[in-house]
């Protein structure tokens, strides 16, 4: 049987008509089939062949028409459309970075404005998320609550504290809990090996339960039990001591026979235990060592006694913090009444109520606020920037009208171009967000120096995949966002229009094309956000330095300071001695003008708490409870701290066990409780080892101090003379206070060396300039302020450059425009003046706008300010103002170029 | 020329409609369709082969039927046409064209049709 095929094609070919090869195909089907039935119907070979030539002689006649038009095909096919899609993009992506490289200056800016936004944003991001979202370390931690007392109406003088009483009775009898657990932080302990130099380490003292309650095990050894906390009379003796991974690592050099070792701990002799290991970091990084501890009874030997400390109870599956709070407060109220301590320690003695709050919302409860008040800054950052390159990309897009144009004339269709200027912005975009990313990375190096010592789980911050994710895809959702607003304009691309015109904008430039707008609207987006931002970081600043000169009672300028911590076993007339010494060798020293020492120093230790019952001199037929603080300081000790005495003297070297037992008080516990003539009135029952000689006259009367911060309310305060006071807890810490005529950090180690010539194992510590202990209490405001500030400055910087970069595109394309006025007779000043009169119209609806949002906006940083309102009438006008300065700078150049078109030259280039 | 315009349209159409007919009923490749028809009218349709396959083309073109390939065990590999929706539409169509031709011609020239 003959093959068919080569014969149709040759028949066809001779005819001048190529055919395909699927309908040559077919066609030779049809004759072999027409073949064989002429062959059975009896027709031999050759008449067979002979009638299928016929057959093919017809087909080769119609063969224009033998032809299959493939499927939907258009004119002129795309070229990548037969390579799929990610050729294509491939391709987009080729041609983007060639159009960058081209055109370095606005590919480094618009990626230098991406990394930035994406690089502040990702950083913020990750400390928000660390702090207050990432769950605590431990085992089921959202079954872990803080609990807290308070007495019914009344502030508590320590926050987050419960009392003993609650703590026995709640742990006796509790079914919302699994345990509780509770620590004292111990800041200034001194540790030795056997026979080392001391030295000073924060430890803490914990009750055996915690470690329960944290689900926590030993590297080594064990963990505490019950039974392992001193008993009895002799409460100061540490028998076991538990070490963490870097003391062991640091004292052991990490061997196992560390465990059994005796080390002294405060002066007392304690066997390690059990090692913990290194990610076990409670309550918090500076404690390397814990010791066991019990909360006392409240009626123990007969005395009652009341201690406060720091608890953590974990909740059963299931159970709620409302739960245990309700039955935590039932159990208080059952506990031991503490009388007059609970007046001293709560502020009143009224009903106990006990609060279990998630322990995370407790830890950050104070930087959540400001947080995420930066974190919606720094978001509204993020969208100046990327409206920014928006921006750019726009104007690029305007001055690629005619490629747009001509791509689309040769068949590329709106999502081709889409696609393109989307390309192009992500590769602006991964740029941006790569840069960000090292951004981010640096800051998180530099974060420990940047955020105070006290920022609660800085641990928990960390650059890991959830923050990567996050920078990525605020990357790709910049990056779109970029090339979305171009594109979209490039969709509406009016060919004819583009290819014929020459080029240059309509009379009246910026708004008159739908580019301009929308790029007149971005900068007066900006312009209102960089207002937003302006006006909240001079809020914070204005407030910060306010803060920082604010009155807090004493000065701080020319101060050093020391905290001192004796070994239990000193006595009393140790203590001073050793004290009186110390302040003796400063006192004459050059540069040396007081030198004293106390109980209690603001922003380090409080000294005591006291609830006594008097009568007011005023009203002597009642009596009420008294709660104060209270405080033991030696003679010069008001001078050193510039503490002005208003009425009386303050405490004199006269004041001796011998002399009359006096007292100083302060203005808020004379206008309390002995009304407007303290002096010579009398506090009774102040105990203080004094036996039955419990009377104190009042003396003296001196400034209120504010001991935290200076939007705390004064405390009533009682300042007694040392020499007077018989017991050795009313010493148990010392600060010694050294006014110096010069800078006061030269004395520091003056200072440390006087007290090592007295008493070489005594651990001097947190040696500090009163200014540097105020500057520590106000690095969180200063940081939210640095912050806000960069975040401002930085938005200001876009928004200049933005505003630079839209009128001077406009005054290139209004070119020709100029030079017909120039020539129609209008001065230099008038074009100057036709520029800044658009620049200032676009900055002054920005303004509005944006003074309209801070006076909304602010509100959020009221909690915030402090001597300052947040609708502070000088910010809300100087704002405009370095605003508008900032606007016409930008917009001189501009201005000044419009001004200097040549019009013949603009004319004829036209 | 009129009359053999219209001769050449009418028959043009009418192969349309005899192919979209014969598809109606079942799949089939081109030489059986040939077969089909010259069988069927008792060869009174004598239509050129030759049109066959360019009106099979022009059919696939309009998205009337569509064709492939098929590989049966012991034969050729043929080209099978089916009828696509569009093509079973516009069957319907034509059919009802023609009733309303035929019941004109009976009206006016008493031709009938079976």
């Amino acid at each position: 049987m003959p093959d068919w095929t080569p014969r149709l094609r040759r028949a066809f070919e001779a005819n001048g008509h190529a055919c395909d090869a699927d309908v040559l195909d077919e066609l030779s089907t049809h004759a072999a089939a027409a073949y064989d039935a002429l062959r059975a119907d009896g027709s031999n070979a050759n008449e067979a062949e002979r009638r299928v030539d016929d057959l093919i002689t017809m087909w080769v006649r119609d063969g224009a028409a033998l032809r299959r038009r493939p499927k939907g095909a258009s004119a002129i096919p795309p070229p990548s459309d037969d390579r799929g899609l990610f050729v294509g993009l491939l391709q987009d992506l080729r041609y983007g970075i060639r159009l960058l490289r081209r055109q370095p200056r606005f590919a480094a800016v618009a990626m230098l404005t991406m990394a930035l936004g994406i690089g502040a944003t990702t950083a913020l991001f990750s400390v928000t998320y660390g702090v207050l979202l990432k769950p605590l370390s431990w085992p089921d931690p959202d079954r872990l609550v803080r609990v807290t007392e308070t007495r019914t109406g009344h502030e508590p003088r320590v926050r987050g504290t419960m009392s003993n009483g609650p703590y026995h009775t709640w742990t006796a009898d509790h079914s919302t809990i699994e345990a509780i657990g509770g620590w004292l932080r111990q800041p200034s302990s001194t540790i030795a090996m056997a026979d080392g130099e001391p030295t000073a380490v924060a430890t803490s003292a914990v009750t055996p339960s915690l470690f329960t309650v944290l689900k926590a095990r030993p590297l080594l050894g064990r963990l505490f039990v019950d039974g392992d906390q001193p008993t009895g009379a002799a409460p100061d003796v540490t028998r076991v001591i538990i070490l963490s991974y870097g003391l062991w690592q640091e004292r052991f050099g990490g061997t196992e026979d560390a465990i059994g070792r005796v080390v002294r701990l405060d002066g007392k002799s304690g066997m390690v235990v059990g090692v913990m290991p290194s990610d076990f970091v409670f309550p918090d990084r500076e404690t390397r060592a814990w010791t066991p501890w019990v909360p006392p009874a409240v009626l123990g030997d007969g005395v009652l006694r009341m201690t406060i400390f720091s608890a953590l109870a974990r909740l059963r599956p299931g159970i709620t913090s409302e739960q245990a709070t309700a039955e935590g407060t039932a159990r208080a109220r059952g506990a031991p009444d503490p009388g007059l301590t609970a007046v001293a320690l709560f502020g009143g003695n009224g009903p106990a109520e006990i609060r279990a709050i998630p322990a995370v919302e407790l830890m950050t409860a104070d930087v959540r606020p400001a947080l995420l008040v930066l974190l919606a800054a720094v978001a509204l950052l993020l969208v100046t920037a990327t409206a920014n390159v928006a921006s750019l990309q726009l104007a690029r897009a305007t001055a690629r009208r005619r490629e747009m144009a001509i791509r689309a004339a040769i068949g590329a269709g709106t999502a081709r171009l889409t696609r393109q200027l989307v390309a192009e912005s992500a590769i602006v975009g991964a740029g941006g967000g790569l840069a960000g990313m090292a951004l981010t990375i640096a800051l998180h190096r530099a974060l420990p120096s940047l955020l105070p010592a006290d920022f609660p789980r800085m641990d928990a911050v960390a650059v890991d995949s959830r923050v990567l994710l996050f920078a990525v895809s605020l990357s790709i959702a910049a990056s779109v966002a970029c090339g979305l607003l171009p594109a979209w304009y490039a969709r509406r691309v009016d060919l004819v229009g583009s290819l014929s015109e020459d080029g240059s904008a309509p009379i009246g430039g910026g708004l008159r094309t739908s580019t301009g707008r929308a790029r007149t609207l971005i900068m007066v987006g900006q312009l209102a956000v960089s207002c937003v931002l302006l006006v909240g970081a001079a809020l914070l600043v204005r407030s910060f330095v306010a803060l920082m000169h604010a009155d807090r009672g004493y000065d701080p300028t020319n101060v050093l300071t020391a905290r001192l911590s004796f070994p239990a076993d000193y006595s009393m007339e140790r203590r001073t001695a050793l004290l009186e010494h110390i302040v003796d060798r400063l006192r004459p020293l050059p540069g040396v003008r007081e030198a004293a020492y106390g109980n209690a120093l603001p922003l380090l230790t409080s000294g005591g708490f006291r609830g006594f019952k008097m009568r007011p001199p005023i009203n002597p037929s009642i009596e009420v409870e008294a709660n104060v603080m209270e405080r033991v300081v030696s003679p010069g000790y008001f001078g050193a701290l510039g503490l002005r005495v208003t009425a009386g003297r303050p405490v004199k070297d006269t004041d001796t066990l011998t002399s009359p037992q006096v007292i100083v008080v302060n203005r808020s516990f004379a206008a309390k409780y002995l009304g407007t003539h303290p002096i010579g009135t009398a506090v009774p029952n102040l105990g203080m080892c004094r036996g039955d000689h419990d009377r104190w006259d009042v003396v003296g009367v001196v400034n209120d101090m504010r001991q935290e911060s200076v939007t705390d309310r004064p405390q009533p305060e009682l300042f007694l003379p040392a020499r007077q006071v018989g017991c050795t807890s009313a010493l148990s810490q010392a600060v010694v206070v050294v006014r110096t005529s010069g800078d006061p950090p030269p004395y520091a180690a003056t200072v440390r060396s006087v007290v090592h010539e007295q008493e070489p194992s005594l651990a001097v510590d947190s040696v500090m300039t009163m200014e540097d202990r105020v500057m520590n209490a106000l690095a969180k405001p200063r940081l939210y302020a640095v912050v806000l500030a960069g975040f401002a400055g930085f938005a200001v910087v876009i928004a200049a450059v933005g505003l630079f970069g839209v009128l001077s595109y406009s005054v290139a394309q209004r070119t020709r425009e100029f030079g017909v006025r120039a020539a129609l007779g209008a001065q230099a000043h008038d074009i100057v003046g036709l520029v800044m009169r658009q620049a200032l119209w676009t900055v002054g609806i920005g303004l509005l706008l944006g003074l309209l949002g801070a006076l909304a906006g602010t509100r959020l940083l009221s909690t915030f300010l402090y001597g300052v309102s947040p609708h502070d009438a000088l910010t809300f006008v100087a704002v405009p103002i370095i605003l508008v300065a900032v606007a016409v700078i930008a917009s001189l150049v501009p201005a000044r170029r419009a001004a200097k078109v040549d019009p013949l030259a603009a004319i004829r280039a036209a | 020329m009129v009359t053999s315009l219209l001769e050449r349209e009418l028959k043009r159409g009418s192969t349309e409609v005899l192919i979209l007919a014969l598809l109606d009923e079942r799949q089939r490749h081109g030489y059986e369709i040939s077969q089909l028809i010259e069988e069927r009218s008792n060869g009174t349709i004598t239509f050129h082969t030759a049109s066959l396959y360019p009106t099979l083309y022009r059919l696939e073109d309009k998205g009337l039927i569509e064709g492939r390939w098929v590989e049966r065990a012991g034969q050729r590999r043929r080209r099978y046409y089916r009828l696509t929706r569009g093509g079973r539409k516009a069957l319907a169509k034509q059919r009802s064209t023609w009733d309303t031709f035929f019941l004109a011609l009976d009206r006016v020239a008493g031709i009938r049709h079976a």
